[in-house]
C-alpha cells in the first residue's frame, strides 16, 4: 500500500497538545479544592464532590485502555478477556481486605500481581491462537472466571464482598490517576525499547518476527502479563473505592468492549489514543448513563457509536492530529473505500 | 445405569438444539470471516417472534418457524448490506465490534419493546413424551433434533447442490477470483449472512419451547456456537452436527457431574474449547484452513 507524504496538521496538533496539558492541570490540581482547607481558602478550581466519581472512573478507563492497548494496539492481538484481570485483581483485594484483614495498601501491592500470573498461565496456551480464535476464547476466559468466582462460596459465591468503608475521595482519584500515568509511563517504555518494537513487528508479521529473532512466545506472553498487571492494578483500587465487589460489577463483559472501543476510537497502537479515547467515551458514557429506559437507550447509543466508528474512522480520531489523515469528507471517503466490497 | 442413559438421550436432544443454533453462526464464519457476536440476538429475535405469534394469535410454535426464517432473513439481508459490508476488508477487530454493537441495539430494543420479564411459550403438549422403559424421550427434544438434522440438510443441499450455493462456495474459497468471474460479492455477502441469520431465526423459534425467553437470553448462544464450531471444525455441515451433539452431551454429563452445576455452564463451553484448540485446532471433522 503505498502513502503519499502529507506535512502533519501542526497548529491542529499544537493546539491539541496544549489543550491536553490544560485539562490535565486542571485535573490533577482541582480535587483539592474540595478538601475543607481548599473550602476554607476558596481554591477557584471547582468544589463538587460528586465530580469525584466521574473523574475516577474517567481514570480508571485510561489504565483499562491502556493496558488493552499493549496486548491488542501494539502486540495486535485483540483480547476480549482482560476484564478477567481487573475482576481478579478486585477479588484479590477484597478478598486479603475483607476475609483476611489485611491493610488496603498491603493488599494493593498483590492486585496486580495474581491477575499477571493468571495470564501467564492463560497466554501461553491461548497466545498460540490467531484472530478470531484468540478473540473468542479469550472472550471465554472473560466470561468463564467471572462465572467461577460466582460459584465460589469462599469468595462471598453470588452475594459479593463487602470491605470496610475507607472515606477518602481523594485519595482514591490520586491513587487511580497515578495508576492511569504509571500505564501510560509503561507504554511509553515498552514504545521506546527493543521489546516495543519486537511487538510491534508481531503485530506486522509474527512469522517475519520470529524470523529475525524475536522470541514471539515470551515478548506476546510478556506483553499480556503487563497488561494484566496494569488492570489488575486498577481492578484492585476499584475494589476498595467501591467498597463492595461481585461478578456484575468487577467482570461484565461491557468494561472489556469499552476499552477496546476506546483504544480504537482514540487510536490503537498510538501512546496517548486510548487516552483521549477513554476519557471522550466516558464522560459520553456517564452522561448517557441512566436507569430503566434510560439505560437501554444509552446502550442503544454505545451501539450506535461502536457502528460508527468502526466504518468511519478505523484509524481512530489521534490519527488526524499528527498522523497521515485529515479530519475531512475525503479522508472518511477513503477509508470507506478500503474496507468495503 | 439408566439414569445415565437418560442423560445420554437428553444430552443428545440438546446437541440438536446447539445444532440449529450454530449452523448459521458456522455458515457466516466459514464463508465471511465473521464472528457473528450478533448471532445469539438473531436467535432471540426468533424466539420473540415465535412467542408473539402463540401469544396473541395462537399459532402452533412448529408453524411459526418460516416467519422466524424468513423475518431474519430480510434483517441479515439488510445488515449485511448497509453495514457490515463496509467494513468486510478491515482487520478482524472491526468486523467484531460492529457486531457487538448490533447486538448492543438489539438486545436493548427489544428490553424496550417486550420489557425485561420472563416469557415462554407453552402448547399444550410440551412436557409429554415417549416412555422407554426407564428411558423418557420429550416429545418436544425430539422434534427439535428432528427439525435440526432437516436445517442441516437443508443448507448442505443449497451449499452444494444449488446456483447459489455454488456462488457462495467460491465467494468463500477466493473472494477475488469470485468477483473476477462475475459473481456480484455485495450480493453473495449479503446472502450468506442473510441465511445464516434466517437458520438463527428458527433456532430461536425451537429455543423458545425449551427455555424462558428474556433479551439478553441470547448471549451465551454466541459463546457456545463457537464452541460448537470449534469442537466440530470450520467448513462442513456434517462437522456441525458432530460439533453440536458432543456439546450437548458434554453439557449434560458436566452440568451433572458432582462438584458442577447449572452455574457453571459457559465455563464448561470455556474449557472445552480451550482443550479442543489446544490439542486439535482444526476441530473434529473440520478441514485446516
Amino acid at each position: 500500500m503505498t502513502q503519499r507524504f502529507r506535512p502533519p496538521a501542526t497548529a491542529l496538533r499544537r493546539l491539541f497538545v496544549g489543550g491536553a496539558a490544560i485539562a490535565l492541570v486542571y485535573v490533577v490540581l482541582a480535587p483539592l479544592s474540595s478538601t475543607d482547607a481548599g473550602q476554607q481558602l476558596g481554591l477557584p478550581f471547582l468544589t463538587d464532590r460528586l465530580w469525584f466519581r466521574v473523574a475516577t472512573t474517567v481514570a480508571m478507563f485510561v489504565v483499562l485502555a491502556s493496558a488493552w492497548n499493549i496486548i491488542g494496539g501494539l502486540t495486535g492481538y485483540a483480547s476480549f478477556g482482560n476484564v478477567a484481570f481487573f475482576g481478579l485483581g478486585a477479588y484479590t483485594t477484597g478478598v486479603l481486605v475483607s476475609l483476611r484483614q489485611w491493610p488496603f495498601g498491603l493488599a494493593l501491592l498483590l492486585a496486580p500481581v495474581v491477575p499477571a500470573l493468571f495470564a501467564l498461565v492463560i497466554g501461553i496456551p491461548l497466545l498460540r491462537l490467531h484472530g478470531h480464535y484468540f478473540a473468542v476464547a479469550s472472550l471465554g476466559v472473560g466470561v468463564a472466571v467471572g462465572e467461577v468466582v460466582n460459584n465460589l462460596q469462599p469468595l462471598g459465591a453470588s452475594t459479593g464482598l463487602f470491605l470496610p468503608i475507607v472515606r477518602s475521595n481523594l485519595l482514591f482519584f490520586y491513587l487511580m490517576l497515578a495508576a492511569a500515568a504509571l500505564a501510560v509511563l509503561v507504554t511509553w517504555v515498552i514504545l521506546h525499547t527493543r521489546f516495543g518494537y519486537g511487538l510491534l513487528a508481531i503485530r506486522e508479521n509474527e512469522e517475519a518476527a520470529a524470523v529475525i529473532g524475536v522470541n514471539t512466545t515470551f515478548y506476546k506472553v510478556a506483553a499480556l502479563m503487563i497488561a494484566a498487571a496494569l488492570t489488575g492494578l486498577a481492578g484492585g483500587i476499584f475494589a476498595q473505592w467501591n467498597t463492595f465487589i461481585n461478578q456484575e460489577n468487577v467482570f461484565p463483559i461491557e468494561y472489556n468492549v469499552e476499552m477496546i472501543l476506546m483504544a480504537v476510537l482514540g487510536g490503537a497502537g498510538t501512546l496517548l489514543g486510548p487516552v483521549a479515547g477513554a476519557v471522550t467515551l466516558e464522560l459520553v458514557i456517564l452522561r448517557l448513563a441512566g436507569g430503566g429506559a434510560a439505560a437501554a437507550y444509552s446502550q442503544i447509543g454505545l451501539g450506535v457509536l461502536l457502528a460508527v466508528t468502526v466504518i468511519f474512522l478505523p484509524r481512530g480520531v489521534i490519527d488526524f492530529f499528527g498522523g497521515q489523515s485529515r479530519l475531512s469528507l475525503w479522508a472518511l471517503r477513503r477509508s470507506l473505500r478500503e474496507t468495503s466490497v | 445405569m439408566s439414569q445415565l442413559l437418560q442423560q445420554l438421550v437428553l444430552g443428545l436432544l440438546l446437541g440438536g438444539v446447539y445444532v440449529s443454533v450454530a449452523l448459521g453462526f458456522s455458515l457466516v464464519w466459514g464463508i465471511l470471516n465473521i464472528v457473528n457476536l450478533a448471532h445469539g440476538a438473531f436467535v432471540i429475535i426468533g424466539a420473540y417472534i415465535t412467542w408473539v405469534l402463540f401469544s396473541r394469535l395462537g399459532v402452533d410454535p412448529f408453524l411459526s418457524l418460516p416467519v422466524d426464517a424468513l423475518v431474519l432473513f430480510a434483517l441479515g439481508y439488510g445488515l449485511q448490506r448497509g453495514l457490515i459490508n463496509r467494513v468486510i476488508r478491515a482487520p478482524l477487530l472491526f468486523t467484531f465490534l460492529l457486531t457487538f454493537g448490533i447486538n448492543l441495539v438489539i438486545v436493548s430494543l427489544l428490553l424496550l419493546i417486550f420489557s425485561p420479564d420472563f416469557r415462554s411459550v407453552t402448547p399444550r403438549y410440551s412436557g409429554s413424551g415417549l416412555s422407554l422403559g426407564s428411558v423418557t424421550i420429550p416429545y418436544i427434544g425430539l422434534a427439535r433434533l428432528g427439525i435440526a438434522m432437516l436445517l442441516a440438510l437443508v443448507l448442505w443441499f443449497v451449499l452444494n447442490r444449488t446456483r447459489i450455493g455454488a456462488g457462495i462456495q467460491a465467494v468463500g474459497a477466493d473472494r477475488d477470483a469470485a468477483q473476477l468471474v462475475g459473481i456480484d460479492l455485495r450480493h453473495v455477502y449479503a446472502l450468506t449472512f442473510a441465511i445464516g441469520a434466517a437458520f438463527a431465526g428458527v433456532a430461536g423459534g425451537l429455543i423458545g419451547l425449551q427455555q424462558s425467553i428474556t433479551p439478553t437470553a441470547g448471549d451465551p448462544f454466541t459463546l457456545q456456537s463457537f464452541a460448537v464450531v470449534i469442537l466440530g471444525g470450520l467448513g462442513r455441515v456434517s462437522a456441525t452436527i458432530a460439533g453440536g451433539l458432543l456439546f450437548g452431551l458434554i453439557q449434560v454429563l458436566g452440568l451433572n457431574a458432582p462438584g458442577l452445576g447449572a452455574g457453571y455452564s459457559n465455563a464448561i463451553a470455556f474449557a472445552v474449547l480451550v482443550v479442543v484448540l489446544a490439542f486439535r485446532p482444526q476441530g473434529l471433522l473440520g478441514r485446516l484452513a
